[in-house]
């Protein structure tokens, strides 16, 4: 087919190849047209789609792709068909600390877990392909945006206010008298109904309400941005999600910048609801042992001014002293520092007694440090204790006779302690629960008496300078979406030259134009407008 | 619209979010893994050593050495393996061209005590103590042992994540001098 410029029978003007109804005049320039789509005739106003009419280089196949309707549901679908997908398992986030993703997936969820792990589903957000689908989603909004958009801001900027005398007579709402006389009277009345008039010669455009038909663009910039703002989150700096884990009494950098800042866990508080306290809530307090109140971690911030080099020793400035709870977090510059979680269950420190053979304890206790022991602990003024040896996940005694361990966290500590009360010595192979005499006929035992854990606050370390672009782009969405709701745009076209004739048009809700076209001819005592749409209706129910 | 407008509006738009498209999906991949590999500049750092001196990488280099960094832990079997290995290797054929630094994973130094107490020779070459783990991060040490060869210029010229076999060692001491 070949595509040409049409030029309008009627007024002369030339319209763009595709052009349904005469840009200037609104004559029917394909005559199939409304046989085909009665109700949808004025759609784009019968401007010609653009992506319908050239193609030519690669771009312009490319453009043309996207502007697709098809294309674009598909994209939206398959968004929507992997995000519901993304929830049949936990994302990776989701999984236990320090498990590996790969391993955790297929063991926990067997093959549809290794799938789900393989095709990125466990990270949905940012795996590649879904990124790609976000892209190709923007892509499709603008490049639709624009070929429709265009073309409708250019219908709806310059309408002509004479149009041909079919135009009239194919809108759904139309009146056609012989006498003139109430034309002033018609307009006027229309007028105060804040319709803006346009008038040429004996012919008058009313409109009102055409931010209406620019909704679906307005959300579409709102889309936009919202995409926008989302692509910004890969963008690094721009967001920051980080666990961090500090010890009661212990430092730690925060992840994210660099060595630049450490914060200090002076204290962690966990407070629990009284039981007594008040009755209205025992039942709920009876069904569960203890109900947390607050939790909360005192902490002090340090800027560190040696961040430069990795690895040096912090030099720490005080900056800030704050305590933390659920809801109210510290914040510094962008960042928001979060009570997310606690940790009791490192251990910190064993504390032993010795007996002797009658079971009597003698001396002191004494309190081994697991995470920087000392070498020996003297019990009494005789009796001394030397750690030889010390396994913090106690594994096995290798060949040599040292202690094995398995990892370097103490779940399982197991000690070679040495009892020196001057004149002998003695060894014995210790762990939590069980010691074993290494030498023979020992005098004395070492009992385990108490353990104790680290207290460990979880923060969340949170940084997001994307809210501004999302927030904006959410209101902007809803602003078009209002728009294109609620707002109509209707349009009167009204011609004197012979006899009277009004034609009516609106986008949505013809049944409140046609209430307030009525409310004006009955003031004037005029008949009121037929509908197209009930005349066919009658019409048939006729035959 | 001109022909011409329409013409760089698509094309300028399509480009755009390809590129977009290509900066977010590389900001992405990169951002999981920032391994050091071979080629890749050597973070420098600066730590502690056992003896309690400071060891900064950066001085070594500007001295004109290569460098060898070893991640090891005292809990890891091939780590223990390796390590008089390096230690004889380092002691027979020592030159001024190289140095070994064994950069200890976040123990404490009676662990590291203990360890070198059960070996037969003492360990010649510095014993770096990452106790906060900064130095294993930046450098995004996966298993132990993990070893790295620096070259003079301060360049990664070789990397290995498993225990080091005699002729590894002198593989690695040769691309850090090379």
């Amino acid at each position: 087919m070949e595509l040409k410029e049409i030029k309008c029978e009627s007024c002369g003007h030339v319209n763009p190849p595709g052009t349904q109804l005469c840009q200037s005049c609104g004559k029917m320039i394909n005559s199939d047209y409304d046989k085909k789509k009665i109700k949808d005739v004025m759609r784009y106003d019968g401007s010609a789609v653009r992506s319908k009419v050239r193609q030519k280089s690669i771009f312009d196949k490319i453009w043309i792709f996207f502007t697709s309707v098809k294309i674009g549901i598909s994209i939206i679908l398959l968004i929507a068909i992997a995000a519901a997908i993304g929830t049949i398992f936990p994302q990776e986030y989701f999984i236990p600390i320090g498990a590996d993703p790969a391993e955790y997936y297929s063991d926990t969820y067997g093959t549809l877990g290794y799938l789900y792990y393989t095709l990125g589903f466990h990270n949905l957000y940012s795996s590649w392909w879904f990124v790609l689908l976000n892209g190709m989603l923007a892509l499709s909004i603008i490049a639709a945006s624009i070929d429709r958009g265009v073309p409708l801001f250019k219908s709806l900027h310059k309408q002509r206010v004479k149009k041909h005398e079919s135009f009239y007579r194919r809108q759904r709402l139309h009146k056609q008298t012989d006498h003139t006389a109430d034309t002033e009277k018609i307009v006027e009345g229309l007028s105060d109904k804040r319709y803006k008039v346009r008038k040429d010669g004996d012919n008058y455009f009313l409109e009102k309400g055409k931010l209406s038909r620019y909704g679906p663009y307005i959300n579409h910039v709102g889309l936009i941005i919202l995409l926008f703002g989302s692509m910004l989150r890969f963008f690094p700096g721009m967001y920051v999600d980080e666990i961090v884990y500090v010890n009661e009494g212990e430092q730690e950098a925060l992840p994210a910048t660099d060595g630049e800042y450490y914060v200090e866990n002076n204290n962690f508080t966990l407070d629990t609801y009284n039981e007594d306290a008040k009755e209205v809530f025992d039942e709920s307090l009876n069904q569960r042992n203890m109900v947390v109140s607050n939790f909360q971690t005192d902490i002090t911030v340090y800027e560190n001014s040696s961040a430069d080099i990795v690895g040096a020793e912090p030099e720490l400035e005080e900056v800030d002293q704050h305590s933390i709870q659920v809801n109210h977090p510290y914040r510094f510059g962008s960042y928001e520092l979060y009570q997310s979680s606690y940790d009791n269950t490192q251990l910190k420190s064993l504390t032993f007694r010795l007996e002797d053979s009658d079971g009597n304890t003698l001396g002191e206790n004494f309190t081994v440090n697991l995470d920087n022991p000392e070498e020996s602990y003297q019990i009494n003024e005789d009796i001394e204790i030397n750690m030889r040896a010390y396994a913090p996940d106690f594994l096995e005694i290798d060949e040599n006779g040292s202690l094995v361990s398995e990892t370097p966290v103490p779940n399982d500590p197991a000690f070679v302690f040495e009892t020196n009360d001057g004149e002998d010595s003695e060894l014995s192979l210790l762990q939590v629960m069980n010691s074993t005499d290494i030498t023979e006929n020992n005098d004395y035992n070492i009992r385990f008496v108490e353990s104790e854990e680290h207290i460990a606050s979880v923060l969340t370390l949170k940084k997001d300078l994307t809210v501004p672009f999302i927030a904006s782009g959410f209101i902007i969405f809803l602003i078009g979406l209002f728009t294109g709701s609620y707002v109509n745009h209707r349009r009167i076209w009204i011609s004197a030259e012979d006899g009277f004739t009004l034609g009516a048009h609106t986008n949505k809700n013809y049944f409140g134009m046609k209430k307030e076209l009525n409310q004006v001819l009955d003031s004037i005592g005029s008949e009121p407008v037929s509908d197209r749409l009930d005349d066919e209706h009658n019409g048939k129910e006729k035959e | 619209m001109q022909k011409k407008t329409r013409n760089f509006l698509r094309i300028s738009i399509i480009l755009t979010i390809t590129v977009l498209i290509g900066i977010t999906l590389w900001f992405n991949l990169t951002s999981d893994n920032k391994t050091v590999a071979v080629g890749d500049d050597a973070v420098d750092f600066q730590l502690k050593t056992l003896d309690g001196e400071d060891f900064r990488l950066s001085d070594l280099t500007n001295d004109n050495k290569g460098v060898i960094l070893n991640f090891w832990g005292t809990w890891c079997e091939p780590c223990r393996e390796e390590m008089p290995d390096m230690n004889q290797i380092y002691t027979n054929d020592y030159n001024d061209n190289y140095e070994i630094v064994a950069v200890n994973v976040a123990e404490n130094e009676q662990q590291i005590q203990q360890f070198i107490a059960g070996l037969d020779a003492n360990l010649e070459f510095p014993i770096a103590l990452d106790s906060s783990r900064s130095v294993t991060e930046a450098y995004n040490i996966g298993p132990l042992p993990t070893t790295i060869a620096i070259d003079k210029e301060g360049k990664v010229v070789r990397k290995q994540e498993y225990q080091l076999t005699q002729d590894d060692i002198l593989a690695f001491i040769n691309d850090a001098t090379g």
